[in-house]
């Protein structure tokens, strides 16, 4: 395939979740305008973190009363599941220049990497042109909607944006649900979810996500039959 | 204020030195089979360990079925995205149920 047809492949397969961005980050907007967060930082949560669940979350503690070391663990232990996303991804970009790597890392966020890992065929490698196309529309979705939420932020009424909120629920569900899952993702996912929700009923809400993803798929690992469709 | 920026600055760089670190770790070392699973693994795991607390707490407390809003969005949306397969149509739908769950029962 040629270049242009790999970015052409990649507008189709980004689409979606270009679409859902802009929603989620005009949510995003407009709850960081209500709760009084100036629109500069507003803009920089979303340039510089990139990273929907994260930015949510910091609305939410920065409306407790928390230390700013104390949201900060939080928000990189919660962010610590990109580490996953980046290992299973390394093995197809081996063929790329550091500089790509390095770049193109910065746009592997939750829906990137659950649209990408989707395409990936066991000896294939990721193409570069793709992948760059995929990651330039999320982020430049996600920035556009950032922007118009908080432009709107001041319009909207607070019990609408809380509504809004419910967007990232939404995205996770319809990126758990929405794909072909055998009954080990299935078991991954409900002991994720059992041992995360115990973790947040003892306060370590952040370390929680993290055990679950990691223990969640190591149970899962007892369930298979293997999987053919994709590793 | 000045918190709130070096709150932003150090998470972000904690976030990109995640997911570049593992990318260019992950690109160098050879992965066996077993380790590829447990990665597959991985995503949904972690789909669900960030969707339970929410779903099912509030401010780290059970909240009971019948007052909770976000559970009972939650239900229908989930049979939405897996009959669907359709990733805008699910988050849509599950916005507006939630507003209509909020309106007219909580």
């Amino acid at each position: 395939m040629n270049p242009l047809d790999k970015i052409r492949q990649g507008l189709r397969d980004v689409f979606p979740v270009v679409l859902a961005y802009f929603p989620l980050a005009v949510a995003f907007g407009v709850l960081a305008s209500a709760s009084g967060m100036p629109a500069h930082y507003n803009f920089l949560t979303s340039a510089w973190i990139y990273s929907g669940g994260a930015q949510f979350m910091l609305l939410s503690l920065l409306g407790d009363a928390i230390s700013p070391f104390t949201i900060i663990s939080t928000l990189l232990l919660v962010n610590m599941r990109h580490i996953m996303y980046g290992t299973s991804i390394g093995p197809y970009v081996r063929g790329w220049s550091e500089p790509y790597k390095w770049l193109g890392a910065f746009g592997l966020t939750d829906e990137v990497f659950a649209v990408v890992s989707s395409r990936l065929d066991k000896n294939e490698r990721l193409s570069v042109p793709y992948f760059i196309t995929v990651m330039l529309a999320a982020y430049g979705s996600w920035l556009a909607g950032t922007l118009a939420g908080y432009g709107l932020g001041t319009l909207i009424p607070s019990g609408m944006a809380e509504i809004l909120g419910f967007a990232l629920p939404a995205l996770f569900i319809a990126l758990l649900f929405g794909s072909e899952r055998s009954r080990a993702d299935w078991t991954a996912a409900l002991c994720g979810a059992l041992l995360a929700t115990v973790a947040a009923l003892l306060n370590a809400g952040g370390i929680g996500i993290v055990l679950g993803g990691l223990l969640g798929a190591a149970v899962a690992m007892k369930v298979k039959p293997k999987r053919q469709e994709h590793s | 204020m000045e918190n709130l920026f070096w709150i932003i600055a150090v998470t972000g760089v904690g976030t990109y030195l995640f997911r570049a670190g593992s990318l260019v770790l992950g690109s160098r070392v050879k992965w066996n089979e077993r380790t590829k699973e447990w990665l597959s693994y991985v995503s949904p795991a972690v789909l669900g360990a960030m969707l339970g607390p929410v779903l099912l707490l509030s401010d780290n407390r059970w909240v009971s079925v019948t007052d909770n809003a976000v559970l009972l969005a939650a239900l229908p949306t989930m049979l939405i995205a897996w009959k669907t397969r359709r990733f805008l149509l699910t988050v849509t739908a599950g916005i507006l149920l939630y507003a209509l769950i909020r309106y007219l029962i909580l």
